[in-house]
């Protein structure tokens, strides 16, 4: 994992408040219903944050976000620095 | 009164060199469109259509992300005498099964003749779009790069009578419903609207980050714009949603005089801002921010006046529904809407209205969604269809020159819902001194001896608790057969798992806090850990899905809940 995947990682740790759930940058977050729609706005904002990137959400779908691997890949396909 | 006949004719008088949209992609790049040029593109798309096969009558479904583009290929549509219906289109927060089976079962309804979608639609969904024979995928081009002549294109003949159309109404369960609008009661909305809300295109200015596939966005922030001649400043709902004080920046920058909001964005603006920026906005321009689509709270109303200053008249409400193409009441320009404070033992007790002031003990305030439209009667009927005087809170059925022919393709939806020529709402609300105050939805409402208590209301106490997730708590009431009456039960989501310690302290204080509040107590408290509460797509709570998945976990609860059913479908 990524030094920016532990980052995120731990970001996502404290947000879903799910004692003795562990999470890795290979969780699936939205197919098993870690994480709801309005968590996935805090992670993208996130998302470009540690990336520094801007990321276009209409080019986002659920899939992207799914797990913390496929967050950044889709950051680094869609993102534009900034 | 309106010269045109359709919509097209409207588009097509409106002033070549005057700015159209404005649409605002990010913070630095913005497309703009002046009426001559949107109607250029509107020819070159309507000629390509036509080459498609399309021909008056037919229904073009329309799935692109909000764009301009988009709203050319729905204008281009209406011209060639096509029915065109604009559909959400897939984004990360919508739970990807839910999004396949509603396309599924709404191309199905529509078949349509023709399925516009981007070229960066996603190639899983392509499979859930039902394509009858002999309907078409097509994949937008876009004509912003290479506009063409449009000397060879007329216009399909459109009558007034002729469908313009199909808006879908939202909602949390179910299919969404196709309604059906014609030209004509289209621009009779629209004509009412534009005079009550004074609108002059040559000096005003429409924001809207709102979804063109839902009546406030299509009607408000598009057909308007195009009957009326007024300039659109316009933003993804996704681009909105992510960073929303993106709509001060906006109304700021382009001096926007005119919008139109659901309640919640009037708390989720300022709570996403930081109270440092507030002042850094000038929104001095508005003329009218209208709260709409959603029951009006006084305290969402306030919260945004006192973070940005905002003049209290320039807070209005409105009453609106997709069946009648948009608004059958909206309030008064110059004060904005009246609050009311009402005794709330008879509010509750007797469905009744009696005014107290604000300082009295049990007192509840309600804000009110204006006076009518012209042409447009509404009642408050009881269960029974007794129609009620002002003040007595029954549902509200509406009758207008603008109501919907029926739900697409749905004869049993569309005559269990207008009765008579009555549609009937299925919202709660009451008249009060010639305004039309709205309370609430009638299949929400819980009656516990014989006492009619609005679930919201319940929900409102609890979500204050401070170990409760505001917004994440259903109240319900289930049937008691030894009591007679149905009783209370409330399920909410905790701020944080480990307080499932605490469960029996909470449900005290909860308990405690509702009846100190509305004076009834509450049966039974299930407090559930974080994510537990089933939401819309909209991200509100879902009433129903909720019901049943606690039904689900406590199945000790069954055999009140199957009497339940049984005495309220008598």
């Amino acid at each position: 994992m990524t030094a920016d995947e532990q980052q995120m990682v731990e970001h996502i740790v404290e947000l879903i408040r799910k004692p003795g759930v562990t999470i890795n940058e290979n969780t699936p977050l939205v197919s098993s219903g870690l994480i709801d729609s309005m968590e996935l706005v805090d992670l993208l904002l996130r998302l470009e944050d540690i990336t520094h990137r801007r990321i276009p959400a209409g080019k986002v779908q659920p899939k992207d976000m799914d797990t913390v691997a496929k967050m950044f890949a889709t950051a680094e396909r869609v993102g534009k620095p900034r | 009164m309106f010269r045109f006949s359709n919509l097209v004719e409207a588009l097509d008088a409106a002033p070549a060199e005057r700015p159209f949209i404005t649409f605002w992609i990010d913070e630095d790049q913005r497309e703009t469109v002046t009426f001559g040029e949107f109607r250029q593109r509107t020819f070159s798309e309507a000629e390509e259509l036509r080459q498609h096969g399309l021909k008056t009558g037919d229904r073009v479904v329309i799935i692109m992300p909000q764009s301009i583009s988009a709203m050319v290929t729905f204008a281009a549509a209406m011209r060639t005498g096509a029915v065109p219906a604009f559909l959400a289109y897939p984004n990360f927060k919508v739970e990807s099964a839910k999004y396949r089976w509603g396309l599924a079962g709404v191309t199905a309804n529509l078949s349509a003749k023709a399925i516009v979608i981007d070229a960066e639609f996603p190639d899983e969904f392509l499979g859930c779009i039902s394509l009858g024979d002999p309907s078409k995928l097509i994949r937008a081009q876009d004509h912003a790069k290479s506009p063409q002549s449009h000397g060879q294109f007329k216009n399909a003949e459109i009558r007034s009578e002729n469908l313009a159309f199909i808006q879908h109404s939202a909602g949390t369960t179910g299919l969404q419903k196709g309604v059906a609008l014609s030209h004509g009661a289209v621009l009779r909305q629209i004509e009412y609207l534009s005079q009550s809300l004074r609108i002059d295109g040559s000096s005003d200015r429409i924001y809207s980050w709102l979804p063109l596939y839902h009546d406030m966005g299509l009607i408000a922030c598009f057909m308007l714009p195009i009957v009326c001649h007024v300039p659109l400043v316009m933003q993804s709902p996704l681009e909105w949603v992510m960073h929303p004080d993106s709509t001060l920046q906006i109304i700021s920058e382009y001096k926007c005089t005119l919008a139109w909001m659901p309640n919640f964005a009037f708390q989720f603006i300022p709570r996403r801002t930081p109270n440092g920026r507030w002042a850094e906005y000038d929104l001095s321009s508005l003329r009218l921010l209208i709260n709409c689509s959603e029951p009006v709270r006084t305290t969402s109303m306030s919260e945004f006046q006192k973070a940005f200053s905002v003049s209290s008249a320039v807070l209005q409400s409105s009453y609106a529904m997709a069946e009648n193409v948009f608004a059958v009441t909206q309030s008064d320009n110059e004060r904005g809407p009246a609050t009311l404070w009402a005794d709330g033992v008879q509010f509750r007790n007797a469905h009744r209205i009696v005014p107290v002031c604000k300082a009295t003990a049990g007192a509840v305030a309600f804000m009110s969604s204006g006076r009518l439209l012209p042409n447009q009667k509404v009642r408050i009927i009881s269960e029974s269809g007794t129609t009620f005087d002002s003040d007595f809170v029954g549902e509200i059925v509406i009758q207008s020159d603008c109501l919907f022919d029926g739900y697409y393709n749905r004869p049993d939806l569309t005559e269990q819902a207008i009765v008579d020529g009555w549609y009937h709402t299925g919202d709660l609300g009451f008249y009060h001194d010639g305004e039309l105050y709205v309370v609430g939805r009638k299949k929400d409402l819980l009656i516990i001896g014989g006492e009619n208590i609005y679930p919201q209301d319940i929900e409102e106490i609890v979500g204050g608790h401070a170990s409760v997730h505001d917004g994440r708590v259903i109240a319900m009431g289930l049937y008691n057969p030894n009591l007679g009456t149905e009783e209370i039960v409330v399920v909410a989501e905790l701020v944080d798992e480990e307080e499932l310690a605490n469960s029996v302290a909470l449900e005290g204080e909860i308990r405690g806090a509702v009846v100190s509040g509305l004076g009834v107590a509450v049966k039974k408290i299930f407090l559930k850990p974080p994510k537990w509460i089933v939401k819309s797509t909209a991200g509100k709570a879902a009433r129903a899905a909720t019901r049943e998945k606690l039904l689900r976990e406590h199945p000790e609860l069954n055999a009140h809940a199957d009497l339940d059913q049984e005495n309220t479908s008598k």
